[in-house]
């Protein structure tokens, strides 16, 4: 059974203006373990598509089903990573880390030494005291990171969460978070408006067209995974993927 | 360290002492000056006053035992004014955040308060409130309450929307985005609200002051004025610009002490 469900979902935007149609009948699958990355125009809706994937907003038509629930009520299994890092200045890195049990009301000595684990694990032991802006960008992520994984989520809703990094972290940052995803065995599923990060992170790339967005095409991604993605790049059919969704992108929507 | 960098904080030192000096330099020309005009008679002492005049009106005041009465009377307008405005001003604040239908409806309300010069209600609150303390306390919670409410809630609003939705997809409820959320993130605006509300609630216990009182300094600027004691304006004066420094300071030395621990 797949881990994630979308079954024709709409989603229309109601403002004083009137009225635009955000999404329009799209249906997708991704199976347990596997990491999926959506791209699309810019503006076409995928942020939108996530957040209703997050259950913040419900859909016009159609069903969103996590674990064959719906989305509502699996509030434990999804975790967001929103675009930039979004740490809170005035808590230190464990706290940051921690903010999720605490809302959940399920801080306890076992979570607490799973961030402490967590936190080693990743490099960021030395640094659960300080506070945010003591750290590097690509550190502040993985601070990120790990306050979504605490919750022990299976699924990982990342939205274009390396956007606000530079080019050189946002490439490390990059092979840091695939790796660390993979390692801790987590489903995702990555909107981004690169289309090089969408190839050498996933497993699947899902093309959006632009708005109203619905699937315009899905690919399955055969580069060797047993490498960090930046190196993935190099592999022979990645221009090829990287040219057939860059002339998705492109053209008219009908 | 090397020799360059000697030089340099040396530089530094001196400098900062340059201007140490020049400010207490001014502040001894203008009191000299002040001083010297009277004794050389440049300017009716009558009405200029001078400082050795303002020296003994100090120390009568002292000596009659009434110089604490009236400091301790105005020190305590000001700050419970000021305490009572910011807590009312920033639990006002939650509720317009908490709420928007209440927000919109009290919008246009809050406009007109706000554009009001809050001294024409001074016959009215005397009137319903009654002549005495009371009456300087709210003159003062007028002048304060609304500019912190509309900046409070200005702070509320401009924190992050991706913050909030972060949390709302940890299922945080609406009581824990604003106390782990809203308030810590404001507390420096907080802080900066409480170094505009000190400024305000003198002018607010002063003006209340002016309007009716039997004692502080607000109402011996007035009696000073009426029969002509120019002397007891100068002092009120001069120690009004003392003790509103201190609070300054005060509330200043904690915001620094505040975010230190935030």
């Amino acid at each position: 059974m797949a881990l994630l469900e979308l079954k024709n979902v709409s989603l229309i935007y109601h403002s004083h203006d009137g009225e635009t149609e955000a999404l329009s009948d799209i249906s997708l699958e991704v199976a347990s373990g596997e990491f999926v990355a959506i791209v699309g125009p810019s503006g076409c809706g995928k942020t939108t598509l996530l957040s209703i994937l997050a259950g913040l907003i419900a859909p016009s038509d159609g069903e969103v089903l996590v674990k064959g629930r719906p989305v509502g009520e699996a509030r434990n299994v999804t975790a967001l990573m929103p675009q930039r890092d979004q740490l809170f200045e005035w808590r230190s890195i464990y706290r940051n880390v921690l903010l999720g049990p605490e809302i959940k009301r399920n801080k306890d000595k076992e979570i607490c030494a799973y961030a402490d684990e967590l936190l080693t694990k990743y490099g960021l032991g030395e640094f659960r005291k300080k506070r945010p802006s003591e750290l590097s960008g690509g550190m502040r992520q993985r601070a990120a990171l790990i306050r979504t994984l605490v919750t022990k989520p299976e699924l990982l809703l990342l939205d274009e969460p390396f956007s606000a990094l530079d080019f050189q972290t946002r490439l490390t940052v990059c092979d840091d978070v695939e790796r660390i995803i993979r390692e801790e065995g987590k489903t995702a599923v990555l909107v981004t408006h690169d289309i090089s990060e969408a190839i050498s992170m996933s497993d699947k790339v899902v093309v959006l067209s632009s708005r109203p967005a619905c699937v315009e095409k899905i690919y399955d991604i055969t580069l060797d995974k047993s490498i960090p993605p930046l190196k993935r790049r190099e592999q022979k059919s990645f221009p090829v993927y990287f040219r057939s969704i860059w002339k998705d992108m492109e053209a008219p929507n009908e | 360290m090397s020799e360059e960098h000697k030089q340099y904080l040396k530089k530094q030192r001196i400098h900062k002492l340059v201007i140490r000096i020049i400010q207490i330099g001014i502040l001894i020309l203008i009191f000299g000056l002040w001083e010297l005009s009277a004794y050389l008679e440049w300017s009716d002492p009558f009405i200029t006053s001078s400082p050795s005049r303002v020296v003994k009106s100090i120390a009568n005041l002292y000596t009659s035992g009434q110089l604490f009465t009236h400091l301790g009377a105005t020190l305590w307008e000001t700050v419970v004014s000021f305490l009572l405005s910011t807590v009312l001003g920033t639990a006002i604040a939650v509720i317009l955040w908490w709420s928007e239908t209440v927000r919109r409806v009290l919008e246009p309300y809050l406009i007109v308060l706000n554009s009001l010069p809050k001294v024409a209600l001074g016959p009215l609150i005397i009137i319903w409130v009654g002549a005495g303390r009371t009456a300087i306390v709210t003159m003062a919670l007028m002048i304060c309450l609304i500019i912190t409410v509309i900046s409070a809630l200005t702070g509320f609003m401009s924190v992050d929307e991706e913050k909030i939705q972060l949390m709302r997809s940890m299922g945080a409820n609406k009581f824990q985005i604003l106390s782990k959320l809203i308030l810590p993130a404001n507390i420096p605006n907080i802080l900066s609200i409480l170094k505009i509300n000190v400024g305000l609630s003198w002018v607010g216990t002063i003006m209340g002051e002016y309007l009716v009182s039997r004692e502080g300094i607000g109402y011996l600027l007035v009696y000073g004025s009426q029969v002509f004691k120019l002397d007891l304006v100068m002092a009120s004066t001069l120690l009004l610009c003392v003790l509103a420094t201190a609070m300054y300071l005060v509330v200043a030395l904690a915001e620094k002490l505040i975010s230190r621990f935030y």
